[in-house]
C-alpha cells in the first residue's frame, strides 16, 4: 500500500506538478520548518547580457548567421550564467546552495535530451520535417540551452517547485511571436529557416530571465 | 425478463413533472420559432451586406456575343496587306529587354542580349536594308495574367476579373476576337506554346496545333523547344510534311518562366534571351514577300520576376512588327518617338487593344465587334489605306457603342469646344479624314469604357461594410454580451418588431426611391427593397436591445466578455490575428500554414493546460459550476456530480484530456502535410495534393484502410460514455463503413482510370451508377432515418432477477450528443465521394481533430466560452486547405462536378462543387451544436436553456465567419489599387462571403432550425412524454 502511494506521488511529481500539490506541501513545511518557498531575487544580476550579445554577434559580426557556432558559444556563456549570475540569485529556502558540478553535467545531457521533445514541439508547430532537419535540430538544441539554468534548478529542486516553467514559457512564446516574419515577402537573407525563431527564443529568454523575478 | 416494465418502471414519471415537462416543451416549441426568425432575419442582412459589397466591389463588363459579318463583294472596307502572318509571343517581354541599354545602368543578365529587333528597326528605317519594321512600346491593361491578356490581345478589349457573361465552366472565348474572325474568313489558324491557346480558342484552331502544358512554372524549356521544333518544321524548314497555314502563332514561355522561378536578374534569362534572338533570327531569314512577323510580349514584368498587377514594369512589354517588303510601314517623322535613352522612357507607346484593328487590316479581316482600340498609325504606306480603315474602325466602335448603350452626350470635349456631339465629331472625321481627331474620339470613348468597368462603387462598398459591421455586432450581441436569460425572454419581441419594421422600412425606401430616385446608388426596385430590408431588420432587432439596454452598457459589456477570462482572451486574440491576416499579401498568401499554427498553438495550450493543471482551473470552472447549480438537477444525476465541475480534474480526465490533444496536435499536422500549394508560395512549398499522388498506389492503400479507421475512431469516442449502443453500430459499423467501401470502389476505379493507360474497358455507367447511389443514400435515406430518431442508449438490467428491478442506462450521459453526431456521419458520408483520396484522408483527420475538440472542450468545462466554436472555425479553414483548396479561383475542383452527371445539371453539379470546397465548413457548421449537446446528459438543462446554448454556440461561429468576411471586405477595399488584389486579396473576399453565406444557411436552417430542435423534442418526449 505504502509503496503504490509512493509510486503515485512519484508521477504526480514528475510531471512537474503544479501548484496544487506543490502549494499545499510547501504550505505545510512552511509551518512546519518556517521556510520561505523557493524564489528569485529581484536583482539586475539575473539579466542575461550575455543573450544580448550573443545576438548582436549572430546579426551583425557573425558570417551568413553561422547558428552552429553561435550554438557552440551559447553553452559555456549559459554555464558562467548560471554559475555567476543566476545560482546566486536563486534563494532555497533562506540559503543560496552552491552550484552542484556533477548536476551542472548532468544538466548538459539533459538539455541535450530535452533538444528531442523541443523539436517535436518545433515540428508539430509546423516545421519542415524531412528537409532541414538539421537545422531544426540546431534551433531545439538553442532552446534547450537557453532554459539549461531552468533545468538545472528543476532538477536541483527535484522537480518539486513549479515556478521554473516561466522560463521554459517565456522561450516558447519568444518563439512563438517571432513567427510572425517568417511568411513575408520581404527576401531578406534573415528569413531563412531558422534564423527568426533563434533570434525569437532568445529574446524570450532575455525578458524571461529578466523579469520573472517580478511576476 | 420483462424489459418494458422495467423500462416503465425506470422512465415513469409523476403527472406533475409530466405537467412541468408539457409546458416546458410548448415554451420551447415556442421560441425555437422565435429564435429562427432571428437568426435567419439576421442572416438575411449579411446577404444583403455582402450583396451590396459585391456589387460595389467586383468590376464586371458586359460581354456582347455579337460577330461582326464577314466582308462580302459589295462591303470591302479594306484590302488585305498580307496573306499571311507568323506571330510570335513571347511571354514577359518586357521592353527594356529588347533595346539597346547604356551599358552603366545595363544589367548584364537582362539587357542588351536581344537586339534583333532594335537592330532590324534600325536598318530598314535607315535604309541600309529593304525590309520594313516596327518596334514599338506596348503598353498592357491591368491585371497583367496570360489569360486575361490573351483575351484582350485578341477580343481588343478590357477583360476585368469576372466578365459578366461568361461562362461557368468552360473557358473558350464566347465574345468576337481576332481569331474568329481570322477562323470565320477561311485562315487556317496553326497553334503551338501555352496550352492557355488552346482553352480559349480550341475550336478555331488548327487540328495540327500543339499546346504544351504552361503551369508548369519550373519548366523552363519544354514549351519554347516545342515552338521553336514546331516552327521549323512548318515555317523555317518547310517541306511537303509541313502542315498548311495562314496565321502561324507560337507563345513561348521561357523568360516568363525564368522571372517566376529565378527572377529577371539571372544567368538563365541571359540564356533564355540569347536563345529566343536566333530563334527570331531563323524566323526572319525563312520569311517570304506576303508574310507578315509580328513579334510581341503580353505582359512585362517586376523586379522579382512576377507580374499581375499595374506596375510599370509589369505593364511594358514590346510589339515588332516586320516585313520582308520595303516600304510596307511608314515610321513617323518625329525621331524622337524611338528614342532608347533613358530605357526608352520616352519611346513611342501603343495600348494593347490597338494590336486588334492593326492585325484586322493588314491581314484584310474585319475587326472584331468589342474592339476598342486604334490601328497603329505606323502600319499604313498609303493615305488611302489610312483613311478608310479610319472609317472601318469609327463604324464599328459607332456599333458597338450604340448596342452596348453607352451613352457619350455629356461630358465629351476636346479642343475646348464642346458643341461637338458625338455625331458631329464622326461626320467631320469621316468627311475630312481628319485622323487626329478620330483618334481623340478613340481615345476618350476608350477611357470612357475603362471608367465604366473600371470605376468602384464606393457608396455600395460603405453600404456593404456598414451593414457587415452591424450585423457582426447584433450577432455578438445576441451570442454573447446579452446573457442568453435575458435573451430567452426577449426572442418572441424581435419576431413581431423585425417583421413590422422590415415591411415599413421596405416601403419607406420604395416611396423615396420612386418619388425622389434618392439614394441615387440605388438605381433599381431590387436594390431599393433590399436596402430597406436590411434597415428594416436593424432596427427590428435594436428596439428590443435597446428597450433593456443603454449603448454605452453594450458597449462595455462586449470589450468586458472579450477578455473575461484565459480561454476568451485566447479565442479573442484567435479571431483577431485571423483577421488581420488580411492586412498582408504575403500573411494571406501562407494562410494555410498560419491557420494550422493557430490550431497547434490551441492543442498545445490544452495540452498544457491538462498536463500541469494551472490555478486558473478551478476558478473558472467554480463559475460555471454556479451556473449550473441554478439550473438544477430535475433527476437522476446526484447532486455530486452535477457540482463535480468546481472539483479539479480527476487524474484519469487529465490523462485522457492529455490524448486528446495530442491527437489534436498530431492530427493537425500531418493534415497540414496535405496541400496544393498556390503559385505565389513559390518554391517554399511543394504541392502534395496532385493527380499523380492522389490516384497513386499508396494514396489507394490509406484510402482502403480509412473504410475502417474512420467507424473506428468514431467508435472509440462512442465508447468514452458508452454510447456505441442500439442505433450507432448501424451507423456506423453498417452504414458508414458499407458507404465508405462502395466510395473506395467508386475512386478506386477512377485512380485506375487515370493510372492504368491500356484500360480497355469503360468504367462511366458502373461509376455514375455508384455515385448517384451514395449520393441518394447519403442525401436523402439516412438523413430520412436520422428523423425517426436514432437513440444510443441502452438498457442495461444488472441483475438477472427481475424483482430488484435494477437497471442503468447505458449511453446516458452523451444521449444528445450520439444523437446528433450521428446526423454529423450523414453528412460525413455524404462528403466522402465528393473529395478526392487524398482529400478523404484530410477528412478522416478532421474526424479525429473535431470528436477530440469536442472532448477538450468538455472536460475543461469550456461549453460556453466563445474558444469552442471559434477553435471548431479554424479547424475548418484548416481542413478547407487541406483538402486540396487554396483561397483561388483556378484550385476549385472543378472535375468533382461530373461525378453525377456528365453535363452540367442544376442540383446535381453544384452539390457536388459545394461539398468539395466547402465540406469541412458545412461539417463544421452541423457539429457547433455538438459543442453544447456532446456529454450532456438529458436531465440537468430546461430544452429552452439547451437551445439559447446552442444559438449562443452558433452565433459565435457565424460572428467569427462575420468578422472574416468584414475584415476581408475593408482590406481589399483598401488594396483595390494593390498588384496583387485580383489575384490575391479579390479572391480571397469571395471565399470568405461564400464560406459566411454557406456556414449562414447550415447553421440557421441545418443546425438550429432542423436538428436542435428534432433531437431535443425528441428526447425529452422520451424520458417524460
Amino acid at each position: 500500500m505504502t509503496k503504490k502511494n509512493k509510486n503515485v506521488k512519484k508521477r504526480v511529481t514528475f510531471s512537474d506538478d503544479t501548484t496544487i500539490t506543490t502549494h499545499h506541501t510547501h504550505k505545510k513545511k512552511d509551518l512546519d520548518y518556517d521556510r520561505p518557498p523557493v524564489y528569485i531575487r529581484k536583482t539586475i544580476t539575473t539579466v542575461p547580457f550575455h543573450l544580448l550579445a550573443l545576438l548582436y554577434y549572430y546579426i551583425k559580426v557573425s558570417n551568413n548567421y553561422d547558428t552552429l557556432r553561435l550554438l557552440l558559444t551559447l553553452i559555456p556563456l549559459q554555464i558562467a550564467y548560471l554559475i555567476f549570475q543566476f545560482n546566486r540569485c536563486t534563494i532555497y529556502g533562506n540559503k543560496r546552495l552552491k552550484i552542484n558540478i556533477p548536476l551542472l553535467l548532468i544538466t548538459i545531457g539533459g538539455s541535450v535530451l530535452l533538444s528531442v521533445p523541443a523539436m517535436v514541439i518545433i515540428i508539430l508547430f509546423g516545421a519542415p520535417f524531412v528537409e532541414h532537419i538539421f537545422q531544426t535540430w540546431l534551433l531545439a538544441l538553442h532552446a534547450s540551452f537557453l532554459a539549461y539554468p531552468a533545468l538545472y534548478s528543476v532538477f536541483n529542486c527535484d522537480f518539486k517547485v513549479g515556478l521554473w516553467k516561466k522560463y521554459f514559457i517565456a522561450i516558447m512564446i519568444g518563439g512563438w511571436i517571432s513567427c510572425v516574419v517568417i511568411p513575408l515577402d520581404w527576401d531578406r537573407e534573415w528569413q531563412v529557416w531558422p534564423i527568426p525563431v533563434v533570434v525569437g527564443i532568445y529574446l524570450g529568454a532575455f525578458v524571461g530571465y529578466s523579469i520573472t523575478a517580478y511576476i | 425478463m420483462d424489459e418494458k416494465s422495467i423500462k416503465s418502471e425506470i422512465l415513469s414519471t409523476s403527472s406533475d413533472e409530466r405537467r412541468i415537462y408539457k409546458s416546458r416543451i410548448q415554451k420551447f416549441k415556442k421560441s425555437h420559432f422565435h429564435y429562427v426568425v432571428l437568426l435567419s432575419s439576421i442572416a438575411a442582412l449579411q446577404f444583403i451586406a455582402i450583396a451590396f459589397f459585391t456589387r460595389g466591389f467586383l468590376l464586371t463588363r458586359h460581354v456582347l456575343n455579337d460577330l461582326t459579318p464577314p466582308f462580302n463583294n459589295t462591303h470591302t472596307p479594306y484590302e488585305a496587306e498580307f496573306n499571311k502572318a507568323v506571330i510570335l509571343i513571347v511571354d514577359a517581354l518586357r521592353f527594356d529587354f529588347v533595346i539597346p541599354v547604356e551599358s552603366d545602368t545595363a544589367n548584364q543578365y537582362y539587357h542588351n542580349n536581344f537586339p534583333v529587333l532594335y537592330d532590324h528597326f534600325v536598318q530598314s528605317n535607315g535604309g541600309t536594308s529593304s525590309d520594313s519594321s516596327i518596334l514599338l512600346k506596348f503598353i498592357a491593361d491591368p491585371p497583367t495574367t496570360t489569360l486575361q491578356r490573351l483575351k484582350g490581345l485578341t477580343t481588343g478589349s478590357l477583360p476585368t476579373f469576372i466578365d459578366a457573361g461568361s461562362n461557368f465552366n468552360g473557358n473558350v472565348i464566347e465574345e468576337d476576337n481576332l481569331i474568329k474572325q481570322f477562323y470565320e474568313n477561311g485562315k487556317e489558324v496553326l497553334f503551338v506554346g501555352d496550352d492557355t491557346w488552346d482553352a480559349l480558342f480550341h475550336p478555331f484552331l488548327s487540328n495540327n496545333s500543339e499546346p504544351f502544358e504552361s503551369l508548369n512554372v519550373w519548366d523552363l524549356d519544354t514549351v519554347d523547344n516545342g515552338v521553336i521544333n514546331f516552327f521549323r518544321d512548318n515555317l523555317i524548314n518547310r517541306n511537303e510534311k509541313s502542315h498548311k497555314w495562314d496565321v502561324l502563332i507560337g507563345h513561348m514561355l521561357g523568360v516568363d518562366h525564368v522571372g517566376h522561378k529565378y527572377g529577371p536578374n539571372h544567368f538563365t534569362m541571359k540564356d533564355k534571351q540569347i536563345q529566343v534572338t536566333s530563334f527570331i533570327n531563323e524566323i526572319i531569314s525563312s520569311l517570304d514577300d506576303d508574310t507578315l512577323l509580328v513579334v510581341m510580349g503580353d505582359h512585362g514584368m517586376d523586379h522579382t520576376g512576377n507580374h499581375g498587377g499595374d506596375s510599370i514594369d509589369e505593364l511594358e512589354s514590346t510589339l515588332f512588327l516586320y516585313s520582308k517588303r520595303p516600304n510596307a510601314f511608314s515610321e513617323s517623322i518625329n525621331v524622337d518617338d524611338y528614342s532608347v535613352t533613358n530605357m526608352g522612357k520616352t519611346y513611342k507607346q501603343v495600348n494593347q487593344v490597338d494590336i486588334v484593328p492593326t492585325l484586322s487590316y493588314l491581314l484584310g479581316t474585319p475587326i472584331p465587334f468589342n474592339s476598342l482600340g486604334w490601328p497603329i498609325e505606323e502600319i499604313f504606306n498609303s493615305e488611302n489605306g489610312k483613311r478608310s480603315m479610319m472609317r472601318a474602325v469609327l463604324e464599328q466602335l459607332d456599333t458597338y457603342k450604340d448596342k452596348m448603350g453607352i451613352d457619350l452626350e455629356d461630358g465629351f470635349e476636346f479642343d475646348g469646344t464642346k458643341e461637338h456631339t458625338t455625331e458631329q465629331i464622326l461626320n467631320r472625321a469621316y468627311l475630312s479624314g481628319d485622323f487626329e481627331l478620330a483618334q481623340k474620339y478613340q481615345t476618350k470613348f476608350l477611357e470612357i469604357c475603362k471608367n465604366l468597368w473600371a470605376r468602384f462603387d464606393y457608396h455600395s462598398i460603405a453600404t456593404g461594410v456598414t451593414l457587415m459591421t452591424i450585423s457582426t455586432v447584433l450577432l455578438l450581441s445576441v451570442a454573447k454580451v446579452i446573457p442568453s436569460i435575458v435573451i430567452d425572454q426577449m426572442v418572441p419581441e424581435f419576431t413581431p418588431w423585425i417583421i413590422i419594421m422590415t415591411l415599413v422600412s421596405t416601403a419607406c425606401f420604395h416611396g423615396i426611391y420612386f418619388v425622389y430616385h434618392q439614394p441615387p446608388f440605388l438605381n433599381s426596385i431590387l436594390w431599393s427593397t433590399l436596402f430597406g430590408a436590411a434597415i428594416g431588420i436593424i432596427i427590428g432587432c435594436c428596439i428590443p436591445i435597446f428597450d433593456r439596454y443603454s449603448l454605452g452598457w453594450i458597449f462595455i459589456r462586449f470589450f468586458q466578455d472579450l477578455i473575461a477570462d484565459y480561454w476568451t482572451c485566447i479565442g479573442t486574440l484567435v479571431v483577431l490575428m485571423h483577421a488581420l491576416l488580411f492586412t498582408s499579401n504575403s500573411f494571406t498568401i501562407w494562410e494555410d500554414k498560419i491557420v494550422s499554427y493557430l490550431l497547434t498553438t490551441f492543442g498545445m495550450l490544452t495540452f498544457y493546460e491538462f498536463v500541469f493543471l494551472p490555478k486558473r482551473q478551478s476558478t473558472t470552472a467554480l463559475l460555471t459550476a454556479k451556473i449550473s447549480e441554478n439550473e438544477g438537477t430535475t433527476s437522476g444525476v446526484s447532486s455530486s456530480v452535477a457540482n463535480s465541475n468546481s472539483l479539479p480534474l480527476s487524474r484519469f480526465a487529465r490523462l485522457l484530456g492529455g490524448y486528446h490533444s495530442l491527437v489534436l496536435l498530431l492530427c493537425t499536422r500531418l493534415a497540414s502535410l496535405i496541400t496544393i500549394c498556390r503559385g505565389e508560395q513559390g518554391e517554399y512549398c511543394t504541392p502534395t495534393f496532385t493527380n499523380i499522388t492522389n490516384y497513386s498506389n499508396w494514396c489507394m492503400i490509406l484510402c482502403f484502410l480509412i473504410i475502417f479507421l474512420i467507424p473506428a475512431c468514431i467508435k472509440g469516442y462512442y465508447n468514452l460514455t458508452s454510447s456505441y449502443q442500439a442505433a450507432a453500430p448501424i451507423w456506423i459499423d453498417i452504414f458508414l463503413k458499407g458507404i465508405l467501401f462502395i466510395n473506395f470502389i467508386y475512386w478506386g476505379l477512377t485512380a485506375a482510370e487515370n493510372t492504368v493507360s491500356d484500360l480497355d474497358y469503360d468504367f462511366t455507367i458502373i461509376k455514375f451508377t455508384i455515385a448517384r447511389i451514395i449520393a441518394g443514400f447519403t442525401l436523402i435515406a439516412v438523413n430520412a432515418g436520422w428523423l425517426m430518431g436514432p437513440l444510443c442508449i441502452k438498457l442495461n438490467v444488472h441483475n438477472t432477477d427481475v424483482k430488484s428491478h435494477q437497471a442503468t442506462i447505458l449511453g446516458y450521459t452523451n444521449i444528445y450528443g450520439s444523437e446528433y453526431f450521428l446526423l454529423v456521419i450523414n453528412t460525413l458520408m455524404a462528403l466522402m465521394l465528393y473529395n478526392k483520396p487524398l482529400a478523404q484522408v484530410s477528412i478522416f483527420l478532421m474526424c479525429n481533430q473535431l470528436l477530440s475538440i469536442l472532448e477538450i472542450i468538455d472536460l475543461l468545462k469550456l461549453k460556453e466560452n466563445i474558444i469552442g466554436p471559434i477553435i471548431l472555425g479554424l479547424l475548418s479553414y484548416q481542413q478547407f486547405f487541406s483538402t486540396g483548396h487554396q483561397a483561388t479561383i483556378p484550385s476549385v475542383q472543378w472535375d468533382v462536378g461530373f461525378i453525377l452527371t456528365d453535363t452540367i445539371t442544376f442540383p446535381f453539379t453544384h452539390i457536388a462543387i459545394l461539398y468539395n470546397t466547402f465540406g469541412p465548413h458545412i461539417l463544421v457548421a452541423l457539429s457547433v451544436a455538438l459543442l453544447t449537446l456532446w456529454n450532456q446528459p438529458p436531465d440537468v438543462l430546461k430544452p429552452q436553456t439547451l437551445l439559447g446554448r446552442i444559438v449562443s454556440n452558433s452565433g459565435i461561429l457565424l460572428a467569427y465567419h462575420s468578422i472574416l468576411c468584414l475584415s476581408s471586405f475593408i482590406w481589399v477595399t483598401h488594396f483595390r489599387r494593390h498588384l496583387m488584389v485580383w489575384k490575391i486579396f479579390c479572391p480571397r473576399f469571395l471565399f470568405a462571403a461564400l464560406s459566411l453565406i454557406v456556414t449562414q444557411v447550415v447553421v440557421t436552417f441545418g443546425t438550429v432550425a432542423f436538428a436542435s430542435s428534432r433531437l431535443i423534442t425528441h428526447i425529452n418526449n422520451i424520458f417524460w412524454g
